[in-house]
């Protein structure tokens, strides 16, 4: 099955993020990782869904464009 | 490459007593336990309660310096701050778990187990040799390390669990997002930790108070973001720390994820444990996980030992863990799971209500159990839950 590109994908203000993990088991692709003390939303592999959007207790994840 | 049997990534409660635990059965095996951060126990994601019985079984909390305070009383609020005492003894502690988590990783290392800090594990693979090969960076240069059986004690976040092919995925509407600040000067009974459960201050869960000291206390607050008017974690504990607690000093903060859901559906694959809240061991109606971790770390390390000894490291050899973990706690936390899904029915006007009722009672026959009735008095939607699982 074709994957459909979203219009819109996950992004990390990483000056917000305090890197506690709590959005990675919550992205059903599991596009979200944390490595290094770097959390990356792999844009490639979102689908927009914006699961982890509001469950983010610091706010730091919003909707963007995908360019 | 170094060559070596039991691999543990995560240095939290699961995985120190899992290192310990193996080498502590089986002496003669490589025991390495990793932590990503600089310091074991740093920084902190957790409100620190403890229950008293629980914790001895891996640990003495009498005279111990990784204690902050002991607890003799918890203290339920209702919506509209109506306290209700639950008179128990001895009921439980409140960690350091700077300290706390210091002291397990030395009891693995007393064992012989060896504990890297600054290494984070970035990637495994299975190369037809019976072995993960496991990539780990510490202090900027990645090495390879050849491990019989990893242990993923990595947390909410678990990579290990993934890497492994598992199923660590949660539902939003059983994930807790949570908030802290360690507030100084402020005005509670140090010897009670306090619970309150309101819609309005943390919706899908509850806002704590767990004393560190007199005057000192990790306030904080846990909620389902399904379930909250577009605010977050934060947002909502500063709207109840300025309510409650105007004007003191906030000298810490954290924020992270509980996973209130049941144990994952496999939690062992070749070569492969995962344990604690990587596994999301927790007690999905107190969100509690420090104990759920340490007997799966034990359960992990003894079973990891055997199978190493035995020859045989297979998915079918480890799944005995999974099955004994089901057998001393999974199954009670499917029995929890059901329970907190009754009571999310249940409003804060209820809270308010059964809080008056139960004052009523002698304080000294008040007691979970009781309170329980009392709910169900009231709210006879609970009955099947309570028929099935308690009676």
């Amino acid at each position: 099955m074709r994957r459909v590109t979203p219009d819109t994908i996950a992004v990390v203000d990483l000056a917000v993020c305090d890197r506690c993990g709590l959005c990675l088991p919550l992205c059903p692709p599991e596009a979200i990782h944390l490595e290094l003390n770097v959390l990356t939303v792999a844009e490639g592999a979102c689908t927009g869904c914006e699961k982890c959007i509001a469950p983010c207790p610091v706010g730091a994840l919003a909707m963007a464009a995908y360019a | 490459m170094p060559d070596i049997d039991v691999l543990v990534v995560g240095a939290g409660p699961a995985g120190a007593v899992a290192a310990w635990q193996a080498k502590q059965a089986a002496p003669e095996l490589d025991v390495v336990l990793l932590e990503r951060d600089r310091a074991v126990g740093s920084p902190v994601r957790c409100a620190e309660g403890v229950g008293d019985a629980g914790l001895r079984e891996f640990a003495n909390p009498d005279g111990s310096d990784w204690t902050a305070r002991k607890i003799t009383k918890v203290i339920f609020q209702a919506p509209d701050d109506t306290e209700v005492l639950v008179a128990e003894r001895g009921v439980g502690w409140v960690l350091d778990r700077t300290r706390f988590d210091a002291h397990l990783a030395a009891e693995a290392a007393t064992a012989g187990a060896q504990v890297l800090v600054g290494a984070e594990a970035t990637g495994m693979s299975r190369n037809g040799d019976g072995r993960w090969h496991v990539r780990i960076k510490e202090r900027g240069q990645e090495e390879v390390y050849r491990a019989r059986v990893v242990i993923g004690a990595d947390g909410v976040e678990t990579m290990v669990g993934r890497w492994a092919g598992l199923d660590t995925r949660v539902p939003a509407r059983d994930m807790e997002s949570c908030a802290q600040y360690v507030l100084q000067g402020i005005e509670c009974d140090p010897d009670a930790i306090y619970l309150q459960f309101s819609a309005a201050i943390a919706p899908g869960g509850y806002a704590w108070i767990f004393p560190k000291g007199v005057g000192v206390a990790n306030v904080g607050l846990g909620l389902v973001a399904l379930k909250t008017d577009g605010r977050n974690a934060r947002q909502y504990l500063d709207t109840w720390v300025e309510r409650r607690f105007r004007g003191a000093a906030r000298t810490g903060y954290t924020v992270g994820g509980v996973i209130v859901h049941t144990t994952i559906k496999k939690t062992y694959a070749d070569g492969v444990l995962v344990a604690g809240d990587a596994a999301h061991m927790i007690n999905p109606l107190s969100g509690g996980g420090i104990v759920n971790a340490m007997k799966a770390g034990r359960l992990a390390g003894c079973t990891a030992a055997a199978a190493i000894r035995e020859g045989d490291t297979s998915e079918r050899r480890l799944a005995r863990y999974h099955q004994a973990w089901m057998d001393l706690l999974g199954d009670d936390h499917l029995k929890y799971y059901r329970i907190k899904q009754a009571l999310e029915s249940v409003d804060d006007e209820f809270f308010n209500k059964l809080a008056r009722t139960v004052n009523k009672i002698p304080q000294e026959k008040r007691s979970i159990g009781r309170i329980f009735a009392h709910a169900l008095i009231r709210h006879p939607q609970l009955i099947p839950v309570a028929a099935r699982f308690f009676v």
